[in-house]
């Protein structure tokens, strides 16, 4: 039934504009994702949809409710929306115990004292905290902290779920398997939850669904899959993963594939693309470094389609893989390989499948 | 993640308040608008009729105003005062900054304890510290005929313009100190240590780039201590009435209430003028300074700072801090303590000779009895009072989306500007004007209490500021997220981890209003006396030594409470403002 719609939320701040048109729906029991660098509205977002932050123009609903619509003057203050959030700085309060914490929502909506007592232990065991219930938060670490905040988000039954940025205090170990709890305990409950984030590992191993904002605006909302491998602009290539860019200039067609000139090697890129698309003349080419395969340069099985001779600038061994910075002509690439390919000119294949076109003039 | 069948459970809506948070903050905002610039209203209206307003009739006319600006002792108080005040802030300022420099930057010996100490003038009470200096080094003072009958050298007469400013800065000075130490505190010292690295030598530093940088808390605290000084009555009153100085604030005085025929419309006219120099001196200072830099809060980098070595200079400028420190603040406040008990005090016989305990048995008396339990209730219930509408205030400047909350912060703070004595005739119109209300306070001390708790709110909220503002919104956005209201979430959670600025806060109203009195001299009556008026109108009689004992109380009370305050609630009044 919680379904969230945010329809074409705008916000300035001064001259900034802070959001600008932001609209995208999200399921009953989805886990979706804000991804953005810091600054392009996703707080300001997550902020809105709690509450905290009076939108400009525009509507956000959940269910049958209407929490803020900008042209009936609506807005329902934070406290009446009944959601659970849990925020960066996790804010558990320092003057109450963890079982105080989450008694507060429970006392706030009057509940008898013997059922405030079961439900606040029923939680706690639930985030696993049962143990540290007359503690009080500086003497938990920041994991424990986190979960008190999400139990206390939780224990009164919110209809939606907001976490804003809740692992980026936590250092990198305890992060992963924060992240897999989160993920599992949102999946049990089946809560609708919505998620910021600027990490991409964390947006791409724990949603559903991914929206990628930018500016205040929003760049491509699909799941983790589409949004790494067919992402809809140059700045969505660029911010999830790392990417290599390659411009050129469309040459031909041949059936499903775009035969494209790269404009700094004397090379031609064949590229997959639908037959409907009317992409001609200078193009911006997207493709992953692990998504090319690297063979010695003596391989004469290695020819056809995309394969290249490379001069190697630089390898690296970062453990389960090697990088290498090569060029191709003057085209400068990164690239990676499970295995070390010796020698300063090797052979590169990149698969036609493997390039998106992120930039055109149509 | 066992059970997930009962954590769906559905629960009731939040309770809603029974009072609507709007209500509340419109109503807090409604009440400091009113105690604060309300009493300027009837204080325009009584300058601007032809009799007093507690005399039926009365029309329009600039008469007080002619008749004000007719007077050439008024431009000649005018005169005195600008330079009075002038000299005031520069002793003040210098040597404030010459201190804070050298507690925060140098090596000096004892610099923390130093710290420390220089703030005692600004907390003892002033008054009390000004009879001090009378019973020391005024005319006939104690150390003053020493000095030349004994050792046949003169010392400043304090009874002059340059003497009274000596008085005054040494009063102010700590004000000046706190501002450039917080400013010190701020700034990085890897600023200097570049500089040093660079090649300049420690003087060098000190004059290109820490004074420099100190630049905006010079200019902030000279202005308010120029403005603090314009309105300094109890000096003009205890010193300059043997030379017949007179300045504004003790012309406005005597005009109410020493001539034969009182006129209150020209006193009002003079308050006016007063309050608008003032306020012309706020907004300087508010232009000066960017809005938050008013407030000062000691956060920050707390890095071992590297000190500048003072070599050779370390015992001797030591010397000189502790010198001063036995001048300005031991020795009046010693003095005080013989004077309350002795007849008469004078080097020409030894001091226990003239050993009586009259001078205390005299408090038991009935006006100066009744000064000290009046006192002392007023500033119990007053700083509770002023304490709990400064937090809710404050609340609603800064933790509301009340749409005039920030004209809050900037009507809190005018009356630390405003002299005492505006306060004092505005609220005598104000309770003359607001009938069976207005009667009643007039009548009791309550109307004294309101006046002192007005005058003094600005210190409330410069301790109170601060705290909050450290104090993470997401706090109360998590409790506003879990379903309590603007209210609920500010008892709840707001306001328990503030309460180290609430009992500093108490702490030091109770103090300000204990020892405030230039209000008050327009309020007293037989009956509501508290002690700053009682020490004045006393010592202008002449009661020299029931006075001193009646000071002696004051800074008695003043000192124990503020060690009290300190030690039990480990809060340090002025530790992190800027007074």
């Amino acid at each position: 039934m919680p379904e969230i719609q945010v329809e074409r939320l705008v916000k300035t701040f001064g001259e900034q504009r802070a959001l600008d048109q932001v609209s995208f729906a999200v399921e009953d029991g989805e886990l979706f994702t804000l991804l953005g660098p810091s600054g392009c509205g996703k707080s300001t977002t997550l902020m809105s949809i709690a509450g905290f932050q009076q939108p400009d123009d525009g509507r956000i609903s959940v269910g049958e409710e209407t929490f803020f619509e900008a042209d009936h003057r609506v807005s329902i203050p934070a406290e009446r929306r009944n959601l659970g959030i849990v925020f960066q700085s996790y804010a558990v309060w320092p003057h109450m115990t963890v079982f105080e914490n989450l008694a507060f929502p429970l006392k706030v909506r009057k509940l008898k004292r013997q059922h405030v007592r079961t439900r606040v232990l029923e939680v706690l065991d639930l985030v696993e905290m049962r143990d540290y219930e007359k503690r009080y938060p500086h003497q938990l670490s920041g994991g424990q902290q986190q979960r008190v905040a999400l139990g206390r988000a939780l224990v009164y039954s919110p209809a939606v779920l907001l976490l804003d940025e809740p692992f980026s205090n936590l250092d990198a170990k305890l992060r992963e398997r924060a992240r897999t709890w989160v993920k599992e305990l949102q999946r049990t409950l089946g809560l609708t939850t919505i998620f910021v984030t600027h990490d991409q590992d964390e947006a791409l191993s724990m949603s559903d669904r991914i929206v990628v904002m930018s500016a205040g605006a929003v760049q491509q909302i699909g799941t983790p899959e589409e949004v790494y491998r067919a992402p809809a602009n140059r700045f969505v290539a660029e911010f999830v993963g790392r990417v290599n860019l390659v411009d050129g200039v469309v040459a031909a067609r041949e059936g499903a594939l775009l035969l494209v000139d790269v404009t700094a090697s004397a090379k031609r890129l064949a590229v997959r693309a639908p037959e409907d698309t009317g992409i001609d003349g200078r193009v911006t080419l997207a493709f992953r470094p692990e998504a090319v395969t690297l063979m010695p340069a003596e391989d004469i099985s290695a020819n056809g389609t995309n394969t290249w001779e490379a001069d190697v600038r630089a390898v690296a061994f970062l453990g389960d893989h090697y990088e290498y910075e090569i060029n191709v002509g003057s085209q400068p690439l990164t690239v990676q390989s499970l295995w070390h390919v010796p020698g300063e000119r090797i052979k590169v294949h990149i698969p036609p499948e493997a390039c998106s076109i992120v930039a055109g003039a149509t | 993640m066992n059970t997930t069948a009962s954590v769906a459970e559905a629960f009731p809506p939040p309770r809603r308040s029974w009072l609507p948070a709007g209500a509340l903050q419109g109503a807090t905002w409604l009440l400091v608008i009113a105690l604060i610039l309300g009493p300027f209203v009837p204080l325009l209206y009584a300058s601007l009729r032809d009799r007093p307003l507690y005399e039926p009739g009365g029309v329009f006319t600039l008469d007080p105003y002619r008749e004000l600006f007719g007077d050439a002792a008024f431009w000649h108080a005018w005169q005195n005062t600008l330079a009075f005040a002038a000299l005031t802030t520069a002793i003040a300022v210098v040597f404030g900054a010459a201190f804070a420099i050298l507690c925060a930057r140098t090596d000096l010996p004892g610099r923390g304890a130093y710290s420390r100490l220089v703030l005692l003038p600004i907390l003892l009470p002033s008054l009390g510290m000004v009879l001090g200096w009378v019973v020391i080094w005024g005319p006939g003072g104690y150390l003053t005929n020493f000095f030349s009958q004994r050792l046949h050298v003169g010392t400043l007469a304090i009874d002059t313009i340059p003497g009274m400013a000596l008085v005054e800065g040494a009063r102010l000075l700590p004000i000046a100190f706190l501002t450039c130490a917080a400013g010190l505190a701020r700034t990085d010292s890897a600023l200097e240590d570049a500089a040093r690295s660079a090649g300049a030598p420690p003087l060098t530093v000190l004059r290109s780039v820490t004074i420099p940088m100190l630049r905006p808390a010079l200019l902030n605290s000279a202005t308010l201590i120029f403005t603090l000084a314009i309105a300094a009555l109890g000096v003009p009153l205890l010193l300059g009435t043997s030379r017949n100085i007179t300045f504004v604030s003790s012309y406005l005085y005597n005009l109410w209430t020493n001539a034969s025929a009182p006129d209150p419309g020209s006193v009002s006219a003079g308050a006016m003028m007063l309050l608008v120099v003032a306020t012309l001196l706020l907004l300087i200072r508010n232009r000066l300074l960017g809005a938050e830099a008013r407030f000062v809060s000691v956060t920050g980098r707390v890095g071992r700072r590297e000190l500048l070595g003072l070599r050779v200079w370390r015992w001797p400028l030591a010397a000189c801090f502790a010198i001063y420190l036995v001048f300005t603040t031991v020795i009046p406040v010693l003095g005080l303590a013989l004077m309350s008990v002795v007849t008469i005090l004078t080097p020409l016989i030894a001091p226990w000779e003239l050993f009586t305990w009259s001078n205390w048995q005299t408090l038991g008396d009935d006006v100066f009895r009744r000064s000290i339990e009046n006192s002392a209730l007023i500033s119990v219930v007053g700083a509770v009072l002023a304490t709990a509408l400064v937090a809710l205030a404050t609340l609603v400047a800064h933790r509301s989306r009340f749409p005039l909350r920030r004209t809050l912060p900037v009507v809190l703070l005018y009356p630390r500007a405003t002299p005492g004595i505006i306060i004092g005739i505005g609220f005598f119109w104000t309770f003359l004007v607001t009938g069976a209300i207005g009667d009643w306070f007039r009548g009791s001390i309550w109307g004294i209490m309101l006046a002192f708790c007005v005058r003094n709110l600005p210190f409330a909220y410069v301790v109170m500021y601060p705290t909050l503002a450290r104090i993470g919104e997401e706090l109360d956005r998590a409790g506003r997220a879990a379903g309590a209201g603007w209210w609920k979430t500010n008892r709840s959670i707001v306001l328990p981890l503030s309460r180290p600025a609430l009992f500093a806060s108490f702490v030091l109203m109770f103090v300000e209003i204990l020892n405030d009195y230039d209000p008050a001299v327009f309020l007293v009556k037989p009956g509501t006396e508290v002690m700053g008026a009682t020490m004045l109108s006393q010592f202008l009689q002449g009661m020299i030594g029931p006075v001193s004992a009646l000071a002696m109380v004051q800074v008695a009370i003043t000192v124990v409470v503020l060690a009290v305050g300190a030690t039990i609630f480990k809060t340090r009044p002025l530790g992190g403002s800027d007074a």
